[in-house]
């Protein structure tokens, strides 16, 4: 076992030596603070004073994987809703492997920034047995892959890795301590269950064991809070509490002289063994709860958080150790504020700024991108650019007792070092943006600064679709065009007219698809296909009201099982007889499902979607309706969205919304319907 | 969970033999840098082997209490239960052992394959994600087991059902020389036309090319303007034509007519992607030799590709080619497993599944299985507890021999379990009396009554998990599904003693001998001993009028299913964490199964006749 103990550290030197194999300047190679449960304690402490003298801190998490299933990667059809349930579903589902820490600090003596990379390795154990269902998370096998590619160390995050416990599974674990039927936390003694079985009949019993209840009770959330608080306070504890403990411990014979009956003492003894046993089971919730420490630190002392395109790790940040994420981005985006009043996103900085458009010379603002075009000094190691007419920020590493005013020995895709990397972007792109360290005090606040104000708290909800949501307000907002040069402009999305098919026959392309429908419902009535995976597709059409023409055509196409209706030039997508189609409010359904099928006709199954065309309500205004599709909903003929179930051929024809009919088709489905009635009568 | 694994981990210390030394048996470890050497090594040791014993390495088993087989559990629910494991874990060690016996000689061959499910073709398969439990991968963590070596450098995988689509999905052309059949039905005028035309533009490119060839043109301008004119391609080094085509009917008639022509012409489907065909490919060879020269290329460059879809799978191929007796010790979730990640996505019907995996590996061996044989009442479930009760109670001296030698590298530990598997095979034989030589020599017979096992036997042997033994202190009796009921709704934290005492003499039903078992902290099982009373005991459940305690309970919110709206949980994939619930949302759904297929009831009482109930757990 003990060499296993030991990779590692092995793991850890041979990223290193890879890392140094590619930077060919002699830059000081130590590595970033990796912490594991064995040194989380002391890290710990360390990091709380950084923070706390930190002006910002950077983070950056490595996950198991992104996506659950290829039609749950964000697409250009995505409506503001379904974006937020993308990133839901995968918060929830995939776990964090390492949270990358980073607390900056201005030190105005050296003239550059202080950081403190640590690299926090993060696996949920089962600490504290909650309830009995397991601990389960996914991985998605690219992801996995892909990290390994950058030498991930799964050891360390399996065998060392740091637990956790949310919020609400602490008060949940704390709530079982109090909770008096007892539990798997409090394993009663011997002794307390003999005592426990002392029965309480008198008042004054009762009475006597509440007020010691009462006091004990207070000794112990005093002690709970000070622990909560950091241990450093510990040393002054409450002068009530001191006596209190001195009283109870060492003063007891004296408080048995005092006049209490051994019935009453007894009691005492009850209570004692009960609390001694609380206080054991507080201080392993306390040590469960892990590295929800550090996020609450991060939280507590109020800081400027900094992250690159960071609305996934908000998300897993919120799931994990605050609560289970809510249903609408709205109530999250609260939420988050409460715990982080101020958040800036480095890829919003960089897509927002003309200046630092320029400065990125219009490359990608991924991160290593980002951090090679701004700051080349640490990326590469160039000593001073005579070329660059502008300094460069200047960042010290301090890890332990070795600091580098060059370090660069972070492997990226390794979360400590990605944080890093972003916090050096955020201080260079504020730089670009006029906030001269130079002159900042320390008791200047950055998150008050005017010229982050306009970026401050924006996180990019897809960046697909640059749609951008405001954590203050939960507003949305497009990016503003133009602000981005590399990008097209936003086509505008009308929901509305987007109908969602799947099940069709695995030959059908999305073009084909759009050649089919375009056949039967105008040569102009489609704009574009848009393919979800294999088995699904959406089809935007250029009118609302064609989608509910669709949906009522196809159902009546596929409830008469003629000759003619295999001729239908539909019949080639609803061959097999599996082909469902539905509105958009559907695939919000499907998203909203916690199941993940890797296609999208087997997750809709496995939604439990029976029907095989949703019939859209008659009058009623879809009431998930986005904003920018209100204009175009008061275009919907009121007759063109009936009900198609109680409609029959004649209808069809007699609808004024349908010339776009193939006339002989018409004609043939009117032949049809006269032979079958006469063969009726 | 920390109790089971340290159980888990002392049972790696109990040795099947007292000597120290001779416990490190040493298994090789295979990854994707010695896969293919690893892999002739096998394949000889396996010719060379009577027995194959396999043992596998999930990444987790079950995600709710109740999702865990049980000795309640009918072969339908048994398997819906495997089968969702084996469909949402990952498959990370697959350790397997071909291996002979010869007197109180075993010589074993044990390999430990490292898996993972890389997307080397990029294709998103063989799986798109997967789930692991941790504590699974915790215990995994505390046997010292290397993730980095495993993501890493674990060798991928399609299976058989996969390798097909892969292979659709990459359109790779595909020699048609010997799949030419004569066309059914008779020409049409249009396929004359497309065969005349066909036919003269073959003639033509042919000609111009064999011109060109005798020429020696070796101006590249000249080439190449040739080409653009003639529309020539190349393929390779040799000149080749693509016909296009609009149907397999057309693909059929440019076939038959190249038929005179296959002297030197090869012709090549290239399919279309969704696995139609696109195009017809000719291609001009020199001569006969040089014909079959391509021909050879093209069936190399056919099975390279497949070695690389097929990745480990090339292992089970090998084993069930080989018709060589697998032996396990989970058989149930083993060879779900293997079926689910090697051959094709499992069935929803059990019988589906076994009739599919009979034709892959027609002789399988449960170790736990053979354990009964010896004592019904010995549950020993554990293979080290099972291997010290049969040294403790017979003697029947095992040598282990294997082929990789003593221990030297510490890394070589796992899969170890596979040997443990062959040695106490072994070991039963020999108590049992059976001879394993005879097994080849009579087809199997002498074994018969222990192979394929599982058929009958779904529930106890997947105890093993957690490694403990389960003591048995009261006799184990036989129940029929019909006498059991379900029921849920009632307070938290009640145990299953505190609720019989409710029940007892609440209602006139429970005067009988009736037992109350917890399934999980949400529900419970109970038992009738006496046939017809659980129908009873529903019908008053069902009924307006309870009266007495019961209708207590009721008002709390007690209710109760019977043995059928639990399997409509299992086949509904109603899989949540508390099994009141699950229950919840199948009595909610209607009955569609006791309609749908009367058939299996008979085989369903059959089995019921066969299920224990654990008293113990009462």
């Amino acid at each position: 076992m003990n060499t296993t103990r030991h990779w590692p550290q092995r793991a850890f030197i041979l990223s290193r030596a890879l890392s140094r194999a590619f930077s060919d300047t002699p830059s000081p190679t130590f590595p970033l603070k990796h912490v594991t449960r064995s040194n989380f304690e002391s890290a710990l402490v360390e990091l709380r004073s950084h923070v706390r003298a930190a002006d910002f801190v950077a983070i950056d998490m490595e996950m198991t994987g992104v996506t659950s299933a290829p039609w749950r990667e964000s697409f250009e059809f995505d409506r503001f809703d379904i974006r937020y349930l993308k990133v839901k579903d995968s918060a929830e589902k995939f776990a964090v492997l390492q949270f990358g820490v980073c607390p900056f600090r201005w030190d105005s003596l050296k003239q550059s920034f202080i950081a403190h990379p640590h690299n926090f390795f993060v696996f949920a154990r089962q600490e504290i047995p909650l309830d009995r269902t397991s601990y389960e998370f996914l991985c998605q096998t690219t992801s996995m892959d892909f990290l390994a590619k950058y030498q991930f160390d799964f050891n360390a995050c399996i065998h060392e890795g740091i637990s956790y416990l949310s919020r609400g599974q602490e008060d949940e674990a704390r709530k079982r301590l109090i909770s008096p039927k007892g539990d798997q936390l409090t394993h009663p003694s011997h002794n307390l269950r003999e005592t426990t079985d002392l029965p309480l009949v008198r008042v004054a019993d009762v009475l006597f064991t509440e007020r010691m209840k009462k006091r004990l009770g207070e000794w112990r959330d005093d002690l709970l809070q000070n622990r909560v608080g950091g241990p450093q306070e510990e040393k002054v504890p409450d002068d009530l509490n001191q006596q209190f403990r001195t009283v109870f411990f060492k003063m007891r014979p004296a408080l048995s002289l005092d006049g209490f009956t051994s019935h009453q003492l007894s009691l005492i003894r009850m209570e004692e063994v009960k609390t001694d046993h609380q206080r054991r089971a507080e201080m392993k919730i306390n040590a469960a709860v892990g590295f929800r420490h550090v996020i609450d630190l991060l939280s507590s002392e109020n800081k400027l958080i900094v992250g690159h395109n960071c609305i996934l790790d908000i998300a897993h940040v919120h799931s994990k150790f605050l609560a289970p994420l809510p249903s609408t981005a709205e109530e999250f985006v609260s939420c988050v504020n409460k715990y982080f009043p101020s958040i800036i996103d480095t890829k919003i900085l960089l897509n927002a700024d003309y200046t630092l458009q320029r400065k990125m010379k219009r490359s990608s603002t991924s991160l290593s991108s980002a951090f090679s075009l701004l700051c080349p000094e640490i990326a590469h190691g160039f000593t001073r650019n005579v070329l660059s007419y502008e300094p460069c920020v200047k960042v010290e590493v301090h890890v332990d007792e070795m600091r580098s005013s060059n370090w660069n020995s972070g492997a990226k895709h390794e979360a400590g070092y990605d944080a890093f990397m972003t916090g050096c972007v955020f201080a260079q792109a504020c730089s670009h943006l006029g906030i001269d360290f130079q002159l900042h005090s320390p008791s200047e606040n950055l998150t008050q600064n005017e010229k982050l104000q306009k970026h401050m708290n924006l996180l990019y909800l897809s960046w697909i679709n640059g749609d951008i949501i405001d954590l203050r307000t939960g507003n949305r907002s497009a990016e503003l065009s133009g602000s981005n040069m590399i990008r097209k402009p936003y086509r505008k999305i009308l929901f509305k007219n987007i109908l969602l098919l799947w099940g069709f026959p695995s030959k059908l392309k999305p073009s084909m698809i759009r050649d089919c429908i375009c056949k039967t419902l105008g040569p102009t009535s489609v704009i574009c296909t848009y393919g979800i995976d294999q088995t699904a597709v959406f089809v935007q059409f250029s009118k609302a009201e064609l989608v509910s023409d669709f949906l009522n055509l196809k159902e009546t196409l596929e409830q008469s099982n003629d000759a003619i209706s295999h001729l239908h030039p539909l019949s080639q997508l609803l061959e097999g007889g599996n082909t469902h189609a539905a509105s958009y409010e559907t695939y919000k359904e499907i998203c909203a499902s916690p199941i993940s099928k890797v296609l999208f006709a087997d997750q809709a199954e496995a939604v439990g979607i029976k029907w095989k065309t949703e019939l859209l309500p008659s009058d009623k205004e879809e009431s998930h309706d986005n904003t920018r599709s209100h204009l175009e909903s008061a275009m919907d003929s009121p007759q063109a969205v009936e009900k198609s179930k109680s409609r029959n051929t004649e209808d069809v024809v007699n609808d004024s919304s349908n010339k776009r009919f193939c006339d002989d088709i018409i004609d043939s489905f009117l032949k049809v319907e006269k032979i079958r009635r006469t063969t009726n009568l | 969970m920390v109790i089971l694994i340290r159980r888990r981990f002392f049972g790696t210390k109990i040795s099947p033999n007292s000597h120290r030394h001779k416990l490190q048996w040493s298994v090789k470890q295979v990854t994707k840098s010695n896969f293919s050497d690893s892999l002739q090594e096998f394949k000889s040791h396996l010719s060379a082997s009577e027995f194959v014993a396999v043992s596998l390495q999930n990444t987790g088993s079950f995600s709710a209490p109740w999702n865990r087989v049980s000795s309640f559990d009918s072969p339908e629910t048994a398997y819906l239960k495997v089968r969702r494991a084996a469909e949402r874990f990952q498959l990370l060690q697959f350790a397997i052992c071909p291996f002979t016996i010869s007197g109180s000689k075993v010589t074993a061959h044990p390999y430990n394959f490292h898996l993972f499910p890389r997307d080397e073709l990029n294709t998103g398969m063989p799986s798109y994600s997967f789930s692991c439990q941790t504590s699974y991968l915790t215990a995994m963590a505390r046997q010292g087991f290397d993730f980095n070596a495993c993501i890493y450098d674990g060798i991928s995988y399609l299976s058989r059902a996969q390798e097909l689509a892969a292979k659709v999905r990459m359109a790779n052309p595909i020699n048609l020389n010997h799949v030419v059949e004569a066309s059914s039905s008779p020409p049409t005028v249009a396929d004359t036309v497309f065969v005349e035309r066909v036919k003269s533009r073959i003639k033509h490119w042919k000609k111009s090319c064999t011109d060109s060839t005798s020429k020696k043109i070796d101006d590249a301008l000249v080439k190449s303007l040739q080409k653009l004119v003639l529309g020539g391609e190349q393929y390779g080094s040799r000149p080749c034509m693509t016909i296009d085509v609009c149907s397999e009917r057309q693909v059929q008639l440019a076939l038959e007519m190249l038929r005179e022509f296959f002297d030197d012409l090869v012709a090549l489907k290239i399919p279309t992607k969704g696995g139609g065909t696109q195009a017809v490919r000719v291609v001009l060879t020199s001569s006969k030799e040089d014909k079959s020269l391509l021909e050879r290329e093209l069936q190399n460059a056919e099975e390279e590709q497949n070695k690389k879809m097929r990745g480990f799978r090339e292992v089970i191929e090998l084993v069930s080619a080989s018709q060589k007796p697998v032996v396990s010790h989970n058989t149930l979730n083993d060879f779900s497993v293997i079926h689910s990640k090697f051959i094709a996505p499992l069935p929803l019907d059990v019988n589906e599944f076994l009739n599919s995996l009979q034709s892959i590996f027609p002789h399988i061996f449960d170790v736990s299985h053979m354990m009964k044989g010896i004592g019904p009442l010995e549950n020993v479930t554990s293979i080290p507890a099972a291997v010290s009760y049969l040294k403790n109670r017979f003697f029947a001296p095992v040598e282990m021999e294997l082929s990789h030698g003593a221990l030297l590298d510490e890394s070589k530990i796992h899969g170890r379990t596979v040997v443990r598997i062959c040695y106490l095979f072994a070991k039963l034989c020999s108590v049992l009396k059976i001879t394993p030589g005879s097994i080849q020599s009579s087809d199997g017979k002498v074994l018969d009554g222990y192979a394929n096992a599982f058929r009958s036997c779904s529930g106890n042997s997947e105890e093993s998990l957690d490694g403990g033994i389960r003591i048995w202190t009261n006799s184990p009796r036989k129940v029929d599904c019909k006498d059991l009921v379900f029921l849920w709704g009632f307070r938290n934290r009640l145990s299953a003693g505190m609720l019989k005492s409710l029940l007892q003499g609440s209602h006139d039903v429970f005067s009988e001998e009736f037992d109350v078992c917890l399934v999980d902290k949400s529900c419970a099982i109970l038992v009738f001993f006496h046939p017809n009373l659980s129908q009873a005991f529903l019908d008053v459940m069902n009924s307006e009028e309870i009266s007495g305690s019961l209708s207590e309970l009721v008002s709390e919110g007690l209710r109760a299913a019977d043995y059928d709206t639990y399997k409509r949980a299992c086949s509904l994939g109603l899989w949540e964490t508390d099994l009141a619930s699950s229950l919840d949302k199948a009595s909610a759904t209607p009955d569609r199964l006791s309609q749908s297929d009367p058939e299996t009831k008979p085989a369903e009482i059959y089995w019921c006749n066969d299920l224990i109930i654990n008293l113990d757990d009462l």
